[in-house]
């Protein structure tokens, strides 16, 4: 699959409830074949802004496109999987009616539904409680279940509202491992989460969203390098002079084994590097720290909630 | 389409195979029964003799009285069918005065000779008989019977029944007395005391035919029908959508249907349910109806099956599903409006005082079909799913005031989806707390 075709496109969004503005002129896209994390803390916008990709609500103002169509029909519908953060199973129905009844409401036969409902109970381990009613099951069962409910009907477009809240460990690592065939197999994921740690080990794209507006977005590798706040860690034997050199290093913060040094605003790292080779030092560690995802979640965040 | 019709069956199949729909269908008719078998049964049951002792002072009334005591019964019995019948429009007094001539039962006659003994002698020894249980009410009969009290004396003077019983025939002994002294025959006397017959025939297009209350009957248990099965399934709907809000599953509906594909699914399938239900207890209705009275009829009874024309049932079915359509979307706005289902059965209050309004506004549709006032309740919404089927099932009204209603009852289906799937795409996705009406009319204008 083409990594540049777009299959999703969102162009200043914005939804009102009332006075209150849910998501206010947001923009971006979703490409093909990748995992797109949509970032935010509760209360941020992310749920309005899924319930319009699905295509429950319409945006007030603004464009959505999904798969090179305007607007989000019915038939495009049955092209998505969604896994809503407020789930639920009918409590008193067989998982096997459930996910038949799923799967009808997105065009797919209930012979077709029960050939793949065998595959994936059986990938994520619930294939003898087919039979039994819902209520017969554990959360973390069924929140498998309605995972399955949203990917059944072989979606090209795979939405899932914070899919890891409620599993434990083992069951978080099996769907992690699922999402990724997923994207091996050519699926466009949204996720939707406010876990950074699972969202920097699966994201290829994040947008970062607060207070219904956008903050940053963009390849997560490219969002990660511009917040490179000129820290460099080092492992180093000698050079103690050109560490001393008020034009390059603000500070020293020893470690251990290690020396942390904050550069001077505008300085670059490489000269740093450059100077400490010719002073003769030997050079075990040189990197330049990136800022984990959760550290520019809460720069970012915290400082939008502080401005204002 | 397709998925509308994967609403409509899920929701069928679901109520279909639940045990309380196989219970309730088997368990309505056998409750219709006992409603009707139940109270002729109480009134056929023969109580033990009530033991009277009679003091006649006068020494005219005891020969009369234990005749009319002993013999009455059987002439009363004949009129219990009627008086089953006319029942439902009495005033209580007379109700119980009809049920104290059929539930009169034996009597236990014994003159109580007063001989040398004073009255008081006596009362002390009857006293004592009613405690001792020998005897279990007296009647002393003054001298002067034409000016002073006659006196009753009882263990159990709240037994009105008796006593009612009692009282007709101290009335009719001193009637037949009073004539008999002004000289005329027994005969004669006969002939004056009989009462007349008064068989009612119901006029219609195809003539005349005798009818002593049957199409009453049937007409009340159309109305009955109609409002229970309507009250039901409304309920069933306000359930199935108020589990579909609080277990969040509207979410993943709304994701792969349009609201109103959703909101319709059910409410057809919910009422292919109710139809189901209903013809499933009308047949069976129909055929213990063709039996039983066949029954009724070889063992010598007059009766005659009540007459069900086309019109009538073709008229039954459609304002059925109209009154259907009314409630069950109703029901799916207040679904739509709460959180949990106790508290849809506070707001469903009101609709199902609507439907109750319109069952006791039967009634008077019942006595006079053709008055302005059934006109006007068989033609209005909310009212005349259940008026205008019992108007049809006295007397087929004029064929333009039946497409009026039918035309009405559309028109406020129509507002009523309208307003209802609007407030439905918002409510089903609100979580938390019950919304309120102004809350609602927002939700209505928004969407």
């Amino acid at each position: 699959m083409n990594e540049q075709e777009i299959t999703l496109r969102l162009e200043n969004v914005t939804k009102r409830y009332g006075d209150f503005t849910a998501v206010d002129n947001l923009s971006f896209n979703v490409r093909a074949g990748r995992i797109f994390g949509f970032l935010g803390p509760n209360g941020a916008g992310k749920t309005s802004t899924i319930r319009m990709i699905v295509g429950i609500t319409a945006p007030d103002t603004g464009e959505i496109e999904l798969f090179g169509e305007r607007g989000v029909s019915p038939s495009l519908q049955d092209r998505i999987g969604y896994l809503p953060e407020e789930r639920g199973l009918y409590r008193k129905m067989r998982i096997v009616d459930q996910l038949r009844y799923f799967a009808a409401l997105k065009n797919i036969p209930s012979k077709q539904a029960d050939e793949r409902m065998d595959f994936w109970l059986e990938r994520v381990g619930l294939k003898d409680w087919k039979t039994k009613k819902a209520s017969d099951l554990s959360k973390g069962m069924q929140q498998k279940i309605q995972f399955i409910s949203a990917v059944l009907h072989d979606p090209n477009l795979i939405v899932l509202d914070e899919p890891f809240s409620g599993l434990d460990p083992v069951n978080v690592e099996l769907l992690i491992e699922i999402v990724l065939e997923l994207k091996a197999a050519g699926k466009t994921i949204i996720f939707s989460t406010h876990l950074m740690e699972t969202a920097e080990r699966l994201c290829d794209d994040i947008i970062l969203i607060n207070r219904s507006k956008m903050v940053l977005g963009g390849p997560l590798r490219e969002v990660k390098s511009s917040f490179t706040r000129n820290l460099v860690a080092i492992r180093v034997v000698g050079g103690n002079g050109v560490l001393n050199d008020k034009d390059l290093v603000a500070k020293v913060i020893e470690h251990s084994d290690e020396l942390e040094i904050l550069l001077q605003e505008n300085a670059n790292p490489q000269i740093l590097l450059k100077n400490l080779i010719e002073s003769g030092a030997t050079i075990s560690k040189f990197e330049l720290i990136e800022p984990s995802l959760n550290d520019i979640f809460i720069e970012k965040v915290g400082e939008r909630n502080v401005n204002a | 389409m397709r998925k509308f019709l994967a609403v409509v069956k899920r929701e069928y199949l679901k109520l279909v195979w639940a045990k309380t729909f196989i219970i309730g269908t088997l368990l309505a008719p056998l409750m219709s029964i006992g409603f009707m078998v139940v109270p002729a049964l109480i009134f056929s049951i023969e109580g033990d003799a009530v033991r009277v002792g009679i003091v006649d002072q006068s020494g005219k009334l005891f020969t009369p009285i234990s005749a009319s005591l002993l013999t009455g019964k059987k002439r009363e019995q004949q009129n219990s069918r009627d008086a089953m019948i006319n029942s439902v429009n009495q005033s209580q007094q007379e109700q119980a005065r009809k049920a104290a001539e059929q539930m009169g039962g034996k009597f236990l006659v014994e003159e109580v000779k007063t001989g040398d003994k004073s009255v008081e002698q006596i009362r002390r020894e009857l006293d004592a008989r009613l405690i001792d249980q020998s005897l279990d009410v007296y009647v002393v009969i003054p001298p002067n019977y034409q000016q002073d009290d006659f006196q009753l004396f009882a263990r159990n003077t709240s037994d009105f029944i008796a006593q009612a019983r009692i009282e007709d025939a101290l009335n009719n002994a001193v009637r037949e007395v009073r004539m008999a002294e002004s000289n005329l025959s027994r005969e004669k006397l006969q002939d004056i005391n009989r009462e007349i017959n008064l068989t009612s025939k119901r006029v219609t297009e195809t003539g005349v035919s005798a009818d002593s209350g049957e199409s009453f009957w049937l007409v009340f248990v159309v109305g009955l029908l109609i409002y229970l099965v309507l009250a039901i399934y409304g309920q069933t709907i306000l359930g199935a959508v108020v589990e579909e809000k609080e277990t969040r599953i509207a979410e993943i509906l709304f994701s792969s249907a349009r609201p109103f594909t959703l909101m319709m699914g059910k409410l057809v399938g919910v009422g292919l349910v109710a139809l189901t239900q209903l013809g499933i207890w009308v047949v069976s209705a129909a055929i213990l109806g063709v039996y039983g009275f066949a029954q009724l009829q070889r063992s010598g009874v007059d009766i005659t099956f009540p007459h069900l024309s086309p019109v009538f049932v073709i008229g039954l079915f459609i304002f059925f599903i109209l009154g259907f359509f009314t409630y069950a979307t109703i029901y799916a706005l207040i679904g739509s409006m709460v959180t949990t289902v106790q508290e849809g059965g506070q707001l469903a209050f009101p609709p199902i005082l609507l439907l109750l309004m319109a069952l006791y506004s039967a009634f008077p549709v019942i006595r006079s079909p053709n008055s302005d006032f059934s006109f006007w309740l068989s033609i209005l919404p909310f009212v005349s799913p259940i008026v205008m089927p019992v108007r049809l099932a006295i007397q087929t009204p004029p064929l333009w005031q039946v497409l009026l209603s039918i035309l009405l009852n559309l028109a406020a289906i129509f507002a009523l989806v309208w307003i209802a799937a609007r407030a439905y795409r918002v409510g089903m996705l609100m979580y938390g707390k019950k919304a309120t009406i102004p809350e609602v009319l927002k939700w209505i204008r928004q969407s």
